[in-house]
């Protein structure tokens, strides 16, 4: 049995069904997940008002923030919490969301909300999802159905948001039409070479090898989904009630050095000099740890982070962090 | 203050099962059949161990032991002895055993870290004895303070029964028999050449027998059974085939019985009913006597019972009425699932000294033993909404009125309400339900809900302070483990049958024997559940509000699937079980469905070749 962790939602496209207890079966052994009373990943009940005395961050992000593969305790966000005096962190983290439906979710649940920092964690993976208006999920009984989107893009020369209220029904890729099927995110570049090498036992060494790039999306400024990821977080800045930061959380390619983070990380350091808006990049800290603790920061065959990882995320993280904070 | 978490395991035999306890507290117990949908699925319970963690919402980390319910090397020991003892006929049986020994169970340590990631606090396997886990599966829940434990099953590791003192917090085995002598194992090779299913069809011939005369009872104690005055037997193993052949009976068991094993699945005959009928009058004399024996050397005034022996409820009706006990508490887990909660409990007071919570001769610490998973109505919701399958979300007291009014009109309700039951039986969590008032209820209820022989009775829930009133019975019996006359004032004249066939039972089962027809078996008995508002509110509100519209405070209460699929677990399985079937109303918590207004049913999965029957 595995509980239903998602409900359908009509602007975002789903979230967690709230005040979930359980436990979810994993190559690790398993991990506890619990959700709030607004249906989010988080230990701290949701509420408009600050508590005196305390300062509070909002993190936005995918599954690296929801925190797959590990238990709430564990996550980076939470790390931070410990390691933050009188600070309460709420998770707004979404496994398999975008940018896009991260920044709906500010605007649905998260604009009110008194705080002093936003976080926006872009997982650099998420630049991929933004282009793309499907995604492939696994239904109860594990058929691989395609659910629609919600996402941004410039038409007639204005920045516009597409596929809502979504649609809350499965569909197959034979009900779309030509131009709709490219636009479903199958999970990263090469899908059929991709899936050969892994069957094959192959990935690591092939990556090594071909010095695999799995986001060639950030090699240019002007590419069309690095402009709908800073006219996302430039739109978010202007809404923002309190500073928004962003912290691109890298792959294990860019971690391990099997691939070339200096484009992505180039696209980044944009936001500041463009956009001012403050970035922490991770990334120099967690090379630091020799390779063989960096191997250990992503479980066996899942690439989410280990208690490991996040902790050396959020160590990583911390220094900045506390600093604008203090501010 | 830290807590102390113990996981209890059992597996590799049949229904197998996890438990937790927290402190000497149940925190959840669970068959891994109800998460696989594998009838007695005996693999490792990876699902049920991950609903145990869940319950108690730790990390494996935080367990403090983890108990194996047996001792897999004494297994083992057995295994091997007896092939030598058998000889060369045995190499068929000694081979499979070895190769599921080598393979799975002395490697249970391994199989714990790999599934959930460590092996807790100790860093290593409790193994708790098949027996002793029995045992403190039935005393330790049990509202008394000391008593007489028996343990009667087939067998785990070398003992088949097993006669106990519980005193305090702590349990002495005082006699044992041993396989191959076996009381379970007896039971099973009649239940196997009547046609059913071993350790899963016993239950059968069971509600078979009273259909029976006890024509064959010189039969068995002639050549198959030697009986002592203080329950003590030996069995001629010429009679059977378990040492060195793997199967049940022997050529000598079906010479005596005049011919072959009957088919399953084919006709029912004279013959089956008395051989049920003679088997459980066996049974019963036998139990009665060990029960006799084990009163003598503990001097106790209560009594706890185990194994898969426990769960004849015909048997335990009659040891009721014996007072030989004052007492008598039974463990609704009474099968090897229950071992898994009994391990918790050896590792909790033997290993650990915890202290046992004083009982009170009446309550339980088994929480009715609704020990399983709940859904929450967001998650209800969720599931429904994403399927879009139509529903009526009602106040509380307006689904009672709803339901209790379709059961009136002679609708089925599929009803689904809190935690899952542990054990067998479904007790109002996860139960099909109907009015045991009209006379047609049995017959549709096992032919369109449950797709099974119309011979077998359905129990009755009944609210507990009216159960006297239509039973003779006036103790709880919250786990339908006890089977009680249904009182005089209820029965209605039997006509003899005329020009009937001695080998059909319709006829019989088609009389009509009490104002509550579907529940009255056909010796005038019915298999009690009493329901409590103490344990279970929502099923008991249920009862009350039938009974305001009625006057009747009984309804059926039959587990919640078809035949030979495990008693349904989540919200998906629920609506699987009510679209298959002709199940009426669904009630999912406070969520009701209709038939009528479901969408076609495209059922893709073959279920009823995936279901064997018992």
């Amino acid at each position: 049995m595995n509980r239903q962790l998602f409900e359908y939602h009509p602007t975002i496209g789903y979230k967690f069904i709230k005040s979930l207890k359980t436990r979810v079966a994993h190559e690790a052994g398993g991990y506890l997940l619990r959700t709030n009373n607004w249906g989010f990943r988080c230990e701290n009940d949701f509420q408009i008002g600050k508590i005196p005395g305390k300062k509070r961050i909002l993190f936005f992000g995918d599954s690296f923030t929801a925190g797959d593969g590990v238990s709430n305790k564990f996550r980076y966000t939470d790390v931070l919490e410990t390691m933050l005096p009188d600070t309460e962190i709420y998770n707004f983290g979404l496994s398999g969301s975008g940018t896009d439906q991260q920044f709906l979710m500010y605007q649905e649940y998260g604009k009110d909300i008194e705080c002093d920092v936003i976080v926006l964690s872009v997982l650099v993976e998420n630049i991929r999802r933004i282009k793309s208006h499907y995604r492939y999920y696994y239904n109860d009984k594990n058929e691989k159905v395609i659910y629609a989107k919600p996402y941004y893009d410039f038409k007639d020369g204005a920045f516009q948001l597409f596929n809502t209220p979504v649609p809350s029904q499965p569909l197959t890729m034979e009900e779309l039409p030509k131009e709709e099927q490219e636009k479903v995110d199958t999970g990263g570049r090469f899908g059929f070479a991709r899936s050969v090498v892994n069957a094959l036992g192959l990935k690591e060494i092939t990556q090594k090898i071909t010095k695999y790039q799995p986001v060639p999306e950030y090699n240019e400024s002007n590419t069309p989904e690095w402009q709908v990821m800073r006219e996302i977080i430039k739109q978010w800045k202007g809404m923002a009630q309190a500073k928004l930061i962003v912290i691109p959380l890298p792959l294990y390619q860019f971690v391990e050095e099997t691939s070339d983070a200096s484009n992505y990380q180039s696209r980044f350091a944009e936001l500041t000099t463009e956009l001012d808006i403050p970035v922490i990049d991770p990334l120099p800290e967690m090379r630091k740890y020799t390779m063989d603790e960096r191997r250990n920061f992503r479980h066996k065959t899942d690439v989410h982070p280990t208690a490991e990882g996040h902790k050396a995320m959020a160590e990583a993280i911390y220094p900045e962090l506390s600093k604008i904070l203090e501010q | 203050m830290a807590h102390r978490y113990i996981l209890g395991i059992s597996a590799y035999y049949h229904d197998s099962a996890a438990a937790i306890i927290m402190d000497g507290e149940i925190i959840a117990a669970a068959q891994e059949e109800r998460f696989s949908r594998v009838k007695h699925d005996p693999r490792f319970p990876v699902n049920a161990i991950n609903y145990c963690l869940e319950e108690a919402f730790i990390e494996a980390s935080d367990i403090d032991a983890v108990v194996f319910y047996d001792h897999p090397f004494l297994t083992f020991d057995r295994i091997t002895k007896n092939c030598a003892f058998a000889g060369e006929s045995s190499y068929p049986v000694f081979n499979s055993a070895i190769k599921s020994m080598m393979g799975i169970k002395i490697w249970v340590e391994k199989h714990v870290c790999k599934t959930i990631g460590s092996a807790g606090k100790l860093g290593k396997i409790i193994f708790a004895g098949h027996h002793m886990s029995h045992a403190a599966s039935s005393y330790y829940p049990s509202p008394y303070n000391n008593a007489a434990i028996l343990s009667l099953d087939g067998v785990g590791e070398w003992s088949t029964t097993t006669i106990a003192k519980g005193d305090g917090n702590k349990i002495e085995l005082l006699q044992e028999i041993n396989y191959p002598n076996s009381l379970g194992l007896l039971y099973s090779a009649f239940t196997y050449y009547c046609g059913f299913k071993v350790n899963s069809g016993e239950y059968k011939l069971m509600g078979l027998a009273p259909y029976g005369n006890p024509t064959y009872v010189k039969e068995i104690y002639d050549h198959l059974i030697d009986v002592k005055d203080d329950g003590s037997y030996r069995l001629n193993m010429e009679y059977f085939g378990y040492l060195d052949t793997g199967k049940t009976t022997s050529a000598k068991f079906h010479e005596l019985f005049g011919g072959d094993p009957r088919q399953p699945e084919s006709a029912i005959t004279r013959k089956e009913m008395d051989l049920a009928a003679s088997i459980q009058v066996v049974t019963e004399e036998i139990v009665i006597k060990i029960a006799r024996h084990a009163q003598k050397l503990t001097g106790s005034e209560n009594l706890c019972l185990s194994g898969g022996v426990a769960l004849n409820c015909v048997a335990n009706g009659k040891l009721l009425k014996e007072n030989i006990f004052k007492n008598i508490w039974i463990q609704p887990a009474a099968g090897d699932a229950g071992g898994a909660l009994g391990a918790c409990y050896v590792a909790e007071y033997m290993h650990f000294g915890g202290t046992k919570k004083t009982g009170d001769n009446k309550n339980d610490f088994q929480m009715g033993s609704y020990l399983g998973p709940k859904f929450s109505e967001q998650e209800i919701e969720a599931y429904l909404d994403r399927n879009r399958y139509p529903y009526h979300k009602m106040e509380y007291t307006e689904k009672n009125k709803t339901l209790a009014r379709e059961m009136d009109n002679g609708k089925i309700v599929g009803f689904f309400a809190g935690r899952m039951e542990f054990g067998p039986r479904s007790l109002g969590g996860r139960s099909i339900i109907g009015d045991p008032r009209n006379p047609g209820m049995q017959s549709k209820m096992n032919l369109k809900i449950k797709y099974r022989e119309s011979f077998r009775p359905f129990a009755p829930a009944v609210l507990r302070e009216d159960v006297n009133k239509y039973f003779d019975l006036d103790t709880d019996s919250p786990y339908m483990l006890l089977v009680a006359p249904v009182q005089h004032s209820i029965r209605k004249p039997v006509e003899p049958l005329a020009g009937a066939s001695v080998d059909d039972m319709i006829p019989v089962i088609n009389q009509i024997r009490s104002d509550l027809p579907s529940i009255t078996h056909v010796d005038f008995s019915a298999r009690i559940q009493t329901v409590h508002t103490e344990t279970n509110k929502a099923f008991y509100d249920l009862l009350a509000e039938f009974k305001a519209q009625t006057g009747c405070s009984v309804v059926i209460n039959t587990s919640f699937n078809v035949r030979g699929e495990p008693i349904v677990c989540s919200p998906k399985d629920a609506y699987l079980c009510f679209m298959r079937t002709d199940i009426d109303v669904l009630a999912l918590e406070n969520y009701l469905l209709f038939k009528e207004e479901q969408p076609n049913f495209d059922d893709k999965e073959n279920w009823q070749t995936k279901y064997e029957l018992d």
